[in-house]
C-alpha cells in the first residue's frame, strides 16, 4: 500500500466536513468560527496535496494565500464577534435577529 | 505496510479525533485547544507532502496568532453568554449532520472515481534540491510569478486589520467631545466603557475620596469612566 494523494484529499474532506457539521450545528458563534478557520486549513491540505501530485509549486503558493487570507478574516472576524458580544450580550446566533425584528 | 502510511494514518486519525472535539466540545476553551492539536497535525501532514514552508506558517499563524486571537475574545466574552449546547436544536442538529454526511459522500465518490490529472510541472524534489529547498523556491514562484497576487494580500491584510480595529474599538470613541479618561482593563467587564455597578456617579479618579481597595499586585485600579461621563473640563490628562 502506497501512499497516494487520494489519503491526503480524503482527510482534507474528513476535516472539511467536520467543519462543515460543526457550522451548521452549533449556535455558539465563537465555535463556528473555529470551525470556519478548519475548513480553510482542511482545503489548504488539497492544495498542497495537488501540489505534490503534479510536481508544481503553485497549490503551496495558494495555500499560502488561503491562509494570509485566513489571517485576515480571523481578526475580522474576531473584531465582529466582539462587537456583536458587546451589542448583543451573547453569543448564540440564534440572538441575532436585528435584521428581522 | 510502510512506516509513512502508517504515520499518515496516526497523524490523519489524531487530527480527526481533535476536529470532531471542537465541534463536539461544550467548552469554547476545550475547542480551541483541541484545533489547535488539529492545526499542529495539519502542519505534519504539510511536512509529509514536501511543503515545509507551509507547515511553519501553519504553526506560526494559525496556532500561535489567530488561536491566540480567539483566546483574547473568548476571554472577553462573559461566560454566561454561552448558549447551552447539549439542549434543543434537535432538528438543525439532525439536519447538519444529514448534509455533512451527503457532502462526505459526494467528496468521497469525487476523490475515488477521479481521472483528470493535471500537466505534470518540472518542480519534482530533486529540482527543488537544486534550487535549494522548498522555502526557495516557494520565494521565488511567489516574487516571479504571482508578484500581483503577493501584493494584494498585503493589502488585504492591511485593510483587515485597520477594519478589525475600527469594528473592535469601544463606539464612545467615535464620539466627538469625549475623551477617555482612564482605561484599565482588570476587573473591567468586556474591556468596554460600560458602566461599572460599583463606580456609577461618583468621579473615578483613583484618589478621589474614599481609598480604593487594593488590588492586583498592591496596585490600585482605576477605572474607566462611566456612560455618563462628560467631557474632560479640566485636571483631565492631557
Amino acid at each position: 500500500m502506497e501512499l497516494t494523494v487520494d489519503h491526503f484529499l480524503g482527510l482534507s474532506a474528513a476535516l472539511f466536513i467536520i467543519g462543515l457539521m460543526g457550522v451548521l450545528m452549533r449556535r455558539n458563534v465563537l465555535i463556528i468560527f473555529l470551525c470556519v478557520e478548519l475548513m480553510v486549513a482542511a482545503v489548504a491540505i488539497t492544495f498542497a496535496a495537488f501540489a505534490r501530485e503534479t510536481n508544481t509549486l503553485d497549490g503551496q503558493t495558494f495555500a499560502l494565500f488561503a491562509i494570509a487570507v485566513a489571517a485576515a478574516e480571523a481578526a475580522v472576524g474576531l473584531a465582529l464577534i466582539l462587537a456583536l458580544s458587546r451589542r448583543v450580550r451573547s453569543v448564540d446566533v440564534d440572538e441575532y435577529r436585528t435584521l428581522r425584528d | 505496510m510502510p512506516w509513512e502510511v502508517i504515520i499518515f494514518y496516526l497523524i490523519a486519525g489524531v487530527a480527526i479525533l481533535s476536529a470532531g472535539g471542537v465541534v463536539a466540545a461544550r467548552n469554547p476553551v476545550h475547542s480551541a485547544v483541541l484545533l489547535m492539536v488539529c492545526f499542529i497535525q495539519i502542519a505534519a501532514v504539510f511536512v509529509m507532502l514536501g511543503a515545509e514552508f507551509l507547515a511553519v506558517i501553519q504553526i506560526i499563524v494559525y496556532t500561535g496568532a489567530i488561536l491566540v486571537l480567539l483566546l483574547f475574545v473568548l476571554m472577553l466574552v462573559d461566560p454566561e453568554d454561552l448558549p447551552e449546547f447539549h439542549t434543543g436544536r434537535p432538528v438543525q442538529r439532525a439536519i447538519g449532520a444529514l448534509l455533512g454526511l451527503i457532502l462526505l459522500l459526494e467528496v468521497a465518490a469525487a476523490v475515488v472515481t477521479r481521472t483528470i490529472t493535471g500537466r505534470q510541472g518540472s518542480a519534482t524534489l530533486e529540482n527543488i534540491e537544486a534550487v535549494g529547498g522548498n522555502t526557495e523556491a516557494l520565494g521565488r514562484q511567489i516574487y516571479t510569478e504571482h508578484l500581483l497576487a503577493f501584493e494584494i494580500v498585503s493589502m488585504v491584510l492591511t485593510i483587515g486589520i485597520l477594519g478589525a480595529i475600527v469594528l473592535a474599538m469601544p463606539e464612545r470613541l467615535g464620539v466627538s467631545g469625549y475623551r477617555r479618561r482612564d482605561t484599565i482593563s482588570l476587573g473591567h467587564p468586556r474591556g468596554t466603557d460600560l458602566a461599572l455597578p460599583a463606580t456609577a456617579g461618583a468621579p473615578i479618579r483613583a484618589t478621589a475620596g474614599s481609598k480604593p481597595e487594593p488590588a492586583g499586585i498592591g496596585r490600585t485600579l482605576v477605572m474607566a469612566g462611566d456612560p455618563d461621563e462628560q467631557p474632560v473640563v479640566g485636571g483631565g490628562r492631557r
